[in-house]
This record gives structure tokens, C-alpha cells and sequence, in this order.
């Protein structure tokens, strides 16, 4: 027995080594060169724009691919040389492979991220019948234009040819173009077609997916390359195996709809799985509504209480169809949210504030001059002269001093927050938007304290013009402290958004404050609506009212959103200058507070 | 015959001498080194007019526009601002970068903005009517986006509006061959480069290369630098603090000025 161990660890020890020579062999890569997506895919992102890349499409790893070449006997032996990782790209991404080690420098290796990039940039829709004369062009046009590529690629083919034999195709492609030539290797410089992708997502019902996805949240990771898919038809329902004689029971049952046949466990390992998977199958069966439990679970109780604060006022409303308002239409109620616990700031915000308020210190530095003071810290010479050169002296005052304070900015600032049920959706699979519009308020907050700023937080959601929710966080009286930030935490998405009452409120608190200036910063995720007629049309036009009562009054709105299709609307709404979209969620708390420095400094 | 170089993009020519003949004021909206000064500086030339420039920041009061009392052996005496020199000579009175002045400040110019073109001035208890040359010009970028700072829509409306942009390829070639003194094949070179970061927009920039830039590097090559070096500061480093995009903007001209040891 330990001699049967020992035989099978040498084996083991030897193949390994086996491996490893065979690998070097068959291989030729500069491991210790090697160059990583993950490192530089921001400057990579960027290179993408700039290169003229259309501007959403993401940037993303890909999978090995198999490709029929003529192998060397090693890499026979070896079983290698049939999977590469190669770049490709589709409406909604370019595919890149996750790291280089072709090279023997490490500037190599990322010039070829950067070659790949602008090759991407250039090529599109390529097929399998158009893809050779496709690279050439972009090869042709880079070469040209970029005197840095004309340099990268010569060397980089000459080198990759040199290496590997079968690629000496290239230098004869000017003057044929065969198909056939191109399996014989694949070539790293270029871009290929996409592979078989999946079709059958779209037809996945949307909405029981969205559930699943909710539930498993937790247990969900995320597969960082796109793998190749094919599909099984395995909606027969007759499929399963049936593990007892139902006869044998005493029991009263409907056919419910489960297969048996398929393992639901959840696989710890299934990441490592479809890394390691050549192509994915993937089945049309849905996931089962009836077959699901719902139960309590003992968690901590929610203690938090929602507060009405009397039985709430009416607004006006618009509508744009009778051009004309209805009067006292949609009833304000407002509301606090009692017990909530205060909480300090969350670690993961710290370092988003610490460097936010680092930028704040330089704006404070500002000091504002006051001129024509009776009293103050210099003696002001234009005063002086023009008090000296009045022919009437009695009408003029003796103010001939300036002082320099402390930069008082004058501002009041209402935060608004949409929070409707669809703030719910998530921004990634462990990220809400809601969690991002509380970040925000809270990243906001402390940059206001710090600036001194006089700011309010509200929050609204609405059940049609009966009840239109807004929710008290803070108050301009209110200090922010920890209740304040429990209060922000304690949000809850709910209902719908009747955008235009929900401003008509703020503007009569704005109208209150004594500043000179006087901001509404509306945050939003998308179209006003609710479920009535407030959708659409309606909705927009109120909204676009309310706005113009607000900016008579002297109060500028401005909306950040998170809606990727608002453009249209947001500038009907907003103007041009009067709102941001924010593409990347999680970055709100830092473009709130940004915006908000760059429209009052 | 005019001094300063000017190369035309569209029609901007025509428009503001027609608006100069009519005696109405110009309002100029375009992004950084564009070339908006230079083309009023241009205009001045070809219509025979001074140009009085006022550059705009935080702190100009309508005394540095209208003029304030100064003091002398002899007392005080009252001196002119350029607006009012304008007023009196004739001329044109080009009041850059509007926005940046407060709200307050620009108030004066309403009466002379319109069909009235007479300028008040309180301190002196004097009405001027303009001079039959005087011309009002205004310009200001609206990329820099400020809601404390916009224009207020009663100025704004009193004037005729031209846009500008960053010049054509072709035309912006042929203005730094001019300016700087590069070659054909440089120039090109440089204008590409432009383009590109151009297409950049304003979330990883906060504004683009501007011919001005594109000049000064030109100038740095005819001088000896190194192209490489030459756009490294004129270009990248004027543009962008942030190092991601410095990293990009550096690969970019590599790119395009390489030597062999580069890549």
C-alpha cells in the first residue's frame, strides 16, 4: 500500500514536469513579461474614445477558442495549440484576451493592448469571409497614421512569425488572399468575428429572471469572459426520472412541474467550472413559481415607524392638455421616519470623503472681498478719491474700508431624491440603485458641512395625486449628525414618482430661506410617472411647469440622474446646461458632490 | 492691409461687418484657443476700428468698465474706462469671458445694447451717446457650466450670436503652418493628434486641445524640440491632471512621433 502511494506521487511529480517542459516547449511565452488587462483597462478605456471606438461599448476578457490548425508533433504530444485566446468584438464590447506574454518586454506586451484597441476601433462587423481583408485595411491605416505602430508591428510580425512557422502566410497575404491560410494559426495582431453567442436570453421572461437573480444574490459570482454557448431543447417535462411508485403513497398531488433529472444544489465550484468549459449548454427550462417556498425567517425586526406629519396639503397640477392647472390636484403628505438608529459613516465612504473634503480645503481658501465698509481691515483709495471728488459731500457716506472674510457662499441647497420602486434595480449583482442614492446623500452631506453650506435632504415616492410621500431626512434647521445619517440609511424604495408635485414642495421650502442663492438638486432614475395618467406625456409636462414656476422664483434646479436613456427627455426638462447623467452608478457620490462644487464655486 | 492672421471658417466675416454697419452688438460663444480673440482683433483691423479688451473675472466692478475718479497734485480728476473710451471714440469694446463677471456688472451694458446705445454714468451725472463707430462685443464659453454664473437671459437676448468651434482640419493646418512655422507634414501630424483628443469628451477631459496649444507646440518644433517633447508639454500636460489620461495622451503622441527606442 505505501509503495502503491509512493509510485503514484512520483508519477504525479513527474508529469508535472512533463508538463511544464512541454508547456515552455510548445509555448514560447515570456512569463515573467507578461502584461494584464485588469491593469491597465482604464487608460485602455480611454485609448478605446480616443481612438474613435464607439463611446459605450465596454471593454472585456474573452475566452480561448478552438481552432483547427496544423500542429508540431510536441504540441501533439502536448495537446496544445488547439485553444487561443484571440480579440473579438460585438455591438456591446470588444473581447480582449486577459494577458499578453508574446513579447520578450513588457512594452511590447501592453503595445499590443494598444494595437488591438485601435485595430477594434477600426474594424466592424467582421465576418468570417471578410475578416482577412478587414485587418489588412486597419493594419494599412494604422501603419500610415501612427508612425509608432508602423514601428510596432514590424518588429511584433516579424518576431511572431519567426517564432511560429505557420504564420508566414502573412507576408505572402498582399498577394492572395486565402481562407484556408488563415486556420493554419491564428494571428494575435488581429481581430476575429464573434463566436456562437447566446440568442435565447431575450427570451427568457424578464421578469421571473429577475426574481431568481434577487434571491440568489448572494450566492451569484460573476463569470469575467464571455464563453461560448449552445442551447438544449429540454422543455419536454417527460424527462425526469421518477425515483418512487407514486401508488405506494398516501397522498393527494397535482402534477407539478419539476424536473428531478437536474442536480439544484448550488455548485461552489461552478466559476471554476465554466472557466474550464469549452462551451456552455444551456438549457430553455424556466425557473418554477410554484415549486418555489416562501417562509419567515427570524431577522431582526424592523423597528422604524413612518410618521405622518398632519394630514398633509394640496398642490397644483398641469395639465397640458386643458393648458391650464388643476387646482389644489395632488395632496402632499408629509412624513418622518421615527427609531431609527443613528449610525456613524460607513468605512466604505470614508475614503471617498476624506478625499472630497481634501478638495474642499483649497476652495475655502477663497476670500471674499467687502468694499465700502465704515470700518474694516484696509483703507480703501477708490472711496477715499471719489468721497474727496463729490461736490456734495453731505449726501455721501464715509464707507472707505474693505475687509477680506471668510468666503460666506450664500447658498441653500435642497436635495431631492426620487426614491420609486425602481431605484430598487440593480446598478451590479450586490449593488442597488438605492444604495447609491444613499451613499450619495451621505458623501453630499458631509461635503456641505464641510463647506458650510446651508442644505436640506427630502425624499419622495407617490400612489397617484392622493398621496404624494415626502419624506423629511433633514431639514435646514436640522444639524447633520448620526440620526440624520440612520434617517438616510432607514430609506426605503416605494411607489411612484410624481416628480412635479414633489418639486412644487421644495421650491416653497427654498422659498423660505433667506440666501441669495438658491439650489434644487434633483437625483433621480428616470421619467416621472405613476399609475395613473401621470406617465409619458403628462408626467413630463408638469414636471417641465413645475420647473419653470421654481426658476421664476429665483431657484435654479439641476438633475443628476442615472438613467442611461434620459438624454431626450432631461433636456426638454432641464435645458442644456441643467442636468448630468451619470453612467457609472457607483461613482454618485463623488460626481454629486463634484457637480455641485463646479455650479456654485 | 491686416496684420494680424485670420482665416475665415464659414461666414463670421460677412455677419460681423454687417452687424458693425448696423450698428448692433456681437455676442461670440466658443471653447478655449478656439480663435475668437484673434478674429476680433482681425475685424478691428479691417474695419479700421481700436479694439478695447476687457478680461473678465470674480472682482470687476462697473468702475473698472465705466472709469473711476483718480487723484492728482491738483485733486481729483475723473478717468475712462475702456468701455467709455469706447463710447466716446468709437471703437470696438470686446468684454471676454463674460460670465466670469458679476451679474451686477454687466447691467451697464444693457443701455447700450440696445436701440438706445447711450452709456450713464452715475459718478459724473453724464450721458453719453455712443460714437456712430462704437461696436459692443461680448464673448464667453459655455462649456464651463455654472448655474450661479449663466448669463442672464435679459443680456443675453440683445445680442446678434455667432458660434465658433475649433477650426476644420484643412484651415487649422494651414493656421499653424502660418503661426508656427512647422512643415506641411507636421502640421498634419499635430492636427491629427488634435482631432483625436477631441473626440474625448467631457468625461475624461474637461476641454480639448485648442488651436492655441497646437501653435505652441509648433512653435517648440520649429525651435529644435523635439516633437515628442514638444507636445508632451504644450499638449498633454496643459490638458489633463489626472494620471490615467496623461498616460493615454503620452502614448498617443508616441504614437505619432515614434523613434524605434520608443515602442
Amino acid at each position: 500500500m505505501k509503495m502503491l502511494h509512493y509510485w503514484l506521487e512520483f508519477e504525479e511529480s513527474m508529469g508535472k514536469v512533463w508538463d511544464k517542459y512541454l508547456n515552455k516547449k510548445v509555448h514560447k511565452f515570456h512569463e515573467d513579461k507578461r502584461v494584464y488587462f485588469e491593469d491597465i483597462s482604464k487608460p485602455l478605456h480611454i485609448f478605446h474614445r480616443l481612438m474613435g471606438g464607439e463611446k459605450a461599448k465596454e471593454l472585456q476578457i474573452t475566452d480561448k477558442r478552438y481552432v483547427e490548425t496544423s500542429r508540431t508533433l510536441l504540441e501533439k504530444i502536448s495537446f496544445l495549440g488547439k485553444e487561443f485566446f484571440l480579440t473579438w468584438q460585438d455591438e456591446e464590447s470588444v473581447y480582449l484576451p486577459a494577458s499578453f506574454a508574446y513579447f520578450s518586454t513588457k512594452q511590447e506586451n501592453e503595445m499590443l493592448y494598444y494595437w488591438l484597441i485601435a485595430m477594434a476601433a477600426q474594424i466592424e462587423n467582421v465576418t468570417n469571409n471578410s475578416f482577412i481583408e478587414k485587418n489588412q485595411q486597419a493594419m494599412y491605416y494604422l501603419t500610415k497614421r501612427y508612425s509608432g505602430f508602423d514601428v510596432f508591428y514590424k518588429s511584433a510580425s516579424q518576431y511572431l512569425m519567426d517564432k511560429y512557422e505557420q504564420l508566414s502566410f502573412l507576408k505572402s497575404l498582399d498577394e492572395q488572399s486565402n481562407q484556408d491560410l488563415i486556420d493554419d494559426y491564428p494571428n494575435p495582431l488581429w481581430i476575429y468575428p464573434p463566436s456562437i453567442t447566446l440568442s435565447y436570453a431575450n427570451n427568457v421572461d424578464s421578469g421571473d429572471e429577475e426574481l431568481t437573480r434577487e434571491e440568489d444574490k448572494d450566492k451569484s459570482e460573476e463569470l469575467h469572459m464571455k464563453k461560448q454557448a449552445n442551447q438544449i431543447d429540454d422543455k419536454h417535462e417527460t424527462d425526469g426520472f421518477l425515483a418512487f411508485l407514486p401508488e405506494s403513497l398516501m397522498s393527494i398531488f397535482e402534477q407539478v412541474n419539476v424536473d428531478r433529472c437536474e442536480d439544484d444544489s448550488f455548485d461552489e465550484d461552478a466559476l471554476y467550472h465554466a472557466e474550464d468549459l469549452d462551451e456552455i449548454t444551456v438549457g430553455q427550462k424556466q425557473a418554477n413559481l410554484s415549486a418555489r417556498i416562501k417562509m419567515d425567517l427570524e431577522l431582526l425586526p424592523d423597528n422604524t415607524v413612518t410618521y405622518p406629519l398632519g394630514k398633509g396639503h394640496f398642490v397644483d397640477e398641469w395639465d397640458y392638455k386643458r393648458q391650464d392647472y388643476l387646482l389644489k390636484y395632488a395632496r402632499i403628505l408629509p412624513q418622518v421616519t421615527l427609531n431609527v438608529i443613528p449610525i456613524e459613516l460607513p468605512r466604505r465612504l470614508k475614503k471617498t470623503v476624506k478625499k472630497i473634503q481634501g478638495e474642499l480645503d483649497l476652495l475655502q481658501l477663497d476670500r471674499i472681498k467687502n468694499d465700502r465698509l465704515p470700518y474694516g481691515d484696509e483703507l480703501n483709495m477708490d472711496s477715499w478719491i471719489e468721497y474727496m471728488s463729490h461736490q456734495n459731500k453731505s449726501m455721501h457716506h464715509q464707507n472707505f474700508y474693505t475687509t477680506y472674510e471668510k468666503k460666506t457662499r450664500d447658498m441653500s441647497t435642497l436635495l431631492l431624491a426620487d426614491i420609486s420602486l425602481s431605484t430598487e434595480g440593480g446598478i451590479t449583482q450586490e449593488l442597488r440603485i438605492i444604495d447609491v442614492i444613499k451613499d450619495s446623500l451621505m458623501v453630499f452631506s458631509e461635503a456641505l458641512e464641510k463647506l458650510e453650506d446651508k442644505f436640506a435632504i427630502y425624499t419622495f415616492s407617490s400612489l397617484q395625486n392622493k398621496k404624494v410621500y415626502f419624506n423629511i431626512i433633514k431639514n435646514f434647521k436640522d444639524k447633520y449628525d448620526a440620526l440624520i445619517r440612520g434617517r438616510i440609511e432607514s430609506i426605503k424604495p416605494q411607489y411612484y414618482t410624481r416628480m412635479g408635485a414633489a418639486i412644487r414642495e421644495s421650491a416653497k421650502i427654498l422659498d423660505k430661506q433667506q440666501s441669495a442663492n438658491k439650489l434644487l438638486l434633483i437625483i433621480s432614475d428616470g421619467k416621472p410617472n405613476d399609475e395613473d395618467r401621470y406617465d409619458g406625456r403628462y408626467g413630463i409636462e408638469d414636471t417641465k411647469k413645475a420647473l419653470q414656476e421654481i426658476k421664476k422664483k429665483g431657484i435654479t434646479p439641476f438633475c443628476i440622474t442615472i438613467d442611461l436613456d434620459a438624454k431626450e427627455y432631461l433636456n426638454y426638462l432641464f435645458g442644456q446646461n441643467g442636468y448630468a447623467i451619470v453612467r457609472d452608478g457607483q461613482k454618485l457620490p463623488k460626481v454629486l458632490t463634484e457637480v455641485y462644487i463646479n455650479l456654485t464655486k | 492691409m491686416s496684420q494680424t492672421y485670420y482665416l475665415p471658417q464659414s461666414n463670421e466675416v460677412e455677419l460681423f461687418s454687417a452687424a458693425a454697419q448696423m450698428n448692433l452688438p456681437v455676442l461670440i460663444k466658443g471653447p478655449t484657443g478656439c480663435g475668437k480673440t484673434r478674429f476680433i482683433e482681425s475685424m478691428g483691423e479691417q474695419l479700421g476700428r481700436d479694439v478695447y479688451t476687457v478680461v473678465c473675472h470674480d472682482d470687476l466692478s462697473a468702475a473698472d468698465l465705466v472709469g473711476r475718479h483718480l487723484i492728482s497734485e491738483k485733486g481729483t480728476y475723473w478717468q475712462d474706462g475702456p468701455l467709455t473710451k469706447a463710447v466716446r471714440n468709437g471703437g470696438i469694446c470686446y468684454i471676454d469671458e463674460i460670465i466670469e463677471a458679476r451679474k451686477d456688472t454687466t447691467v451697464v451694458l444693457h443701455s447700450l445694447a440696445d436701440y438706445r446705445r447711450v452709456l450713464p454714468i452715475d459718478r459724473t451725472g453724464e450721458v453719453i451717446e455712443a460714437h456712430p463707430d462704437f461696436m459692443l462685443v461680448v464673448s464667453y464659453n459655455p462649456g464651463y457650466q455654472n448655474v450661479l454664473k449663466g448669463m442672464k437671459p435679459s443680456t443675453k437676448q440683445r445680442f446678434i450670436s455667432l458660434s465658433f468651434n475649433y477650426p476644420k482640419p484643412e484651415i487649422e493646418k494651414e493656421v499653424l503652418i502660418k503661426e508656427s512655422g512647422v512643415n506641411a507634414q507636421t502640421a498634419q501630424k499635430l492636427v491629427d493628434i488634435a482631432s483625436e483628443i477631441r473626440s474625448l469628451d467631457d468625461t475624461d477631459i474637461q476641454e480639448a486641445v485648442s488651436t492655441r496649444l497646437l501653435i505652441y507646440a509648433g512653435k517648440l518644433i520649429t525651435k529644435g524640440f523635439d516633437p515628442y517633447q514638444a507636445c508632451m508639454h504644450s499638449i498633454v500636460e496643459s490638458l489633463s491632471d489626472e494620471e490615467d489620461v496623461l498616460e493615454v495622451l503620452q502614448k498617443l503622441i508616441t504614437l505619432h512621433f515614434a523613434k524605434s527606442s520608443d515602442v
